[in-house]
């Protein structure tokens, strides 16, 4: 029954145009990234550029990793958010969300299929780009294994395991920004109003964590836990600041559904 | 409807968890109470530190300063706030080490006959082959970063003009420690008001080093270890293959390109080839002289980058720039001889005259 449901949303999202062409943008960002390293050619300077802009020269592995880890800033929570929008606000703008609100269906299970369905089109979305970057980065940069931030070469079957991991990671920080997303959209009939409001949140958490002088709010702000994530490309791998990233996104994970649950359970249909 | 206010019971309990996990992540990991060890004195617990072999380890060392030295430093590690690296190493003089820089990394490893060091940020890995026992820059960077060496240097250099105390335990990187207080004597003119050494009660190597200055109580400095694991670690962690697309280097290749940061200048003239001594324990003072012409190079920018952290200063020792910070005082004069120590200002103008 309850599969039969995951199935019919992940099916139902997938079906919105939408969703399609915010795929089809999502591939086209690796692709984008790998070109234009590529172009850019190895000049004699070297990668020069933080991070991992430096290593990617001729080490196409690191483009999914590189691809996601930029677009976790902006580009995946907006996808998340308007993934949210479309399951509460968008059904309740078009009248559907009343249905399935009399429906004899437990409102905790409708939030947990709209939980699943986010989950899962981020998993896709993510894995898709991933996937995406490792063809792209290796057509375009050439790959012989990975080489990590601390200058090891990891042999390719490791290198795509680092990549799965960081999949996980990407989409657990997407699911969580969703679910908060889904509490604002369990609020309001108008989607836009959600993905303006998660995304001026995201945009705020950024500007704020600039500024030195609010260090101590900065260990509450999701968006403080994404640089850390980077730490997938360390050889060892550090496992500290990833999991203080994820414990993060962990906790708003639960104030998301927990608001999101509150406000379905107490509407009037 | 009962069930109704149980699942919303269960939703408020999952928005409470959520925030009170966010406000548990965000506070400072506590240290745990204090160990209960046997008592020991102060002197052998100085003895067992300075003969201590650390053995086989790895862990992480935080480092915490509040030094006030502006970010001009080759080492990240160094600048003001807080740090993290990752050292390990045999118990025989390999060692690894990576000090993260942002998103970018360095990683040192010594392999027993080659140091190897690699910047991620410009793709490139220095090679020193190891000929005679002369100390490698690398290395020693890479040394800067760990606490027990750091401690042992100040333990050694500084136990004769210190009065030494054992002031209680303290648990670091969850292990039970003494906590080894060198104070200065009243006799030595310094900044520094105590440094304490938390030793391992097991090991007897030092975990963690906090240097505190006159009139704080915050430490000025920490640099200590927040996990270790001791014991045998991965061989493959002390051997570096360099990646594909790296460039190779030399030390001797890297310094003669151009593009060298004038503040190394500095540096080099006090790590230079005669550092001359003056003074003893905690108020010694090492001087030097810049190569006039070398005075004559530092560009513009640097200069003003100079003039920004300096005091102008003069007095019958001719004049000069001071720079000072918690923990020491640098002190250059217009004709090119430099000072610098763990004292006040007054004790350089006195020796100043000294630099030949």
């Amino acid at each position: 029954m309850i599969t039969r449901q995951f199935g019919s949303e992940v099916r139902w999202m997938l079906r919105r145009p939408r969703t399609i062409i915010g795929l089809f943008g999502l591939v086209l960002v690796p692709i984008i990234i790998s070109f234009g390293i590529w172009t850019a050619g190895d000049d004699e300077s070297g990668g020069g550029g933080p991070g991992l802009a430096a290593i990617i020269q001729g080490n196409g592995l690191v483009v999914p990793i590189f691809t996601l880890f930029l677009s976790l800033n902006l580009l995946l929570p907006l996808v998340a958010s308007i993934w949210a929008a479309d399951g509460l606000a968008g059904e309740a703008q078009h009248g559907t969300l009343r249905g399935l609100l009399v429906a004899p269906v437990s409102r905790v299970r409708l939030l947990f299929v709209k939980l699943f369905g986010l989950t899962a089109m981020s998993l896709f979305a993510v894995t898709l780009m991933a996937v995406v970057g490792i063809i792209a980065g290796t057509a375009f940069l050439g790959s012989d294994g990975m080489m990590t931030l601390s200058g090891t070469t990891l042999g390719t079957g490791e290198g795509l395991l680092r990549i799965a991991l960081f999949i996980v990671l990407v989409t657990f920080q997407m699911v969580s920004i969703g679910a908060v997303a889904l509490a604002v959209s369990a609020t309001t009939e108008h989607p836009l109003v959600v993905q303006a409001a998660t995304m001026t949140t995201i945009i705020v958490f950024q500007v704020l964590s600039q500024f030195p002088s609010l260090d101590w709010l900065h260990p509450f702000l999701i968006t403080t836990g994404f640089p850390g994530l980077i730490d997938v490309m360390r050889d060892p791998i550090p496992l500290g600041q990833i999991w203080d990233s994820t414990l993060l996104a962990g906790c708003y994970l639960l104030i998301g559904t927990g608001l999101a649950a509150m406000r379905l359970i107490t509407k009037d249909n | 409807m009962n069930k109704r206010k149980v699942t919303l019971a269960a939703a408020a309990a999952g928005v409470i968890t959520g925030a009170a996990g966010l406000s548990l992540l965000a506070m400072p990991a506590g240290a745990g109470q204090p160990p209960t060890l046997p008592d020991v004195s102060p002197e052998a617990l100085v003895e067992q530190v300075l003969t201590s072999k650390p053995g086989a380890f790895g862990g992480t060392v935080e480092v915490d300063n509040k030094l006030g030295l502006p970010s001009i430093a080759e080492i990240p590690q160094l600048a003001d706030g807080k740090h993290s690296a990752r050292i390990w190493t045999d118990g025989n003089g390999k060692f690894r080490a990576a000090l993260p820089n942002g998103q970018s990394e360095q990683t040192i490893v010594n392999d027993g006959t080659t140091t190897w060091a690699w910047n991620s940020a410009d793709n490139e890995v220095t090679k020193s082959e190891h000929k005679a026992d002369e100390p490698k820059p690398a290395d020693e960077k890479a040394k800067s970063v760990d606490p027990a060496e750091a401690a042992k240097q100040i333990v050694g250099l500084t136990k004769e003009f210190s009065e030494i105390s054992v002031d209680g335990t303290a648990r670091v990187a969850n292990r039970a420690a003494y906590e080894l207080v060198l104070t200065p004597k009243a006799s030595e003119k310094t900044l520094i008001r105590e440094v304490r050494v938390a030793v391992d009660s097991e090991l007897k190597m030092p975990l963690r080093v906090a240097v505190l200055t006159n009139g704080t109580s915050e430490p000025a400095g920490t640099v200590g270890f927040s996990e270790i694991n001791v014991g045998p670690q991965d061989s493959k962690l002390f051997e570096f293959t360099p990646p594909a697309n790296a460039k190779v280097t030399t030390p001797e290749a890297k310094e003669q390109r151009a593009d060298r940061k004038p503040e190394l200048g500095l540096e080099q003239a006090l790590q230079g080839e005669d550092p001359q001594i003056f003074g003893t324990g905690w108020d010694t003072v090492v001087g030097a002289r810049i190569p006039a012409q070398a005075m004559t190079q530092v560009p513009a920018e640097a200069q003003g980058l100079v003039d920004k952290f300096t005091k102008k200063v003069s007095g019958t020792w001719g004049s000069g720039q001071l720079f000072t910070t918690k923990v020491a005082t640098i002190l250059i004069s217009d004709d090119g001889r430099v000072v610098a120590g763990a004292v006040p200002e007054q004790v350089l103008f006195d020796t100043i005259g000294q630099v030949k």
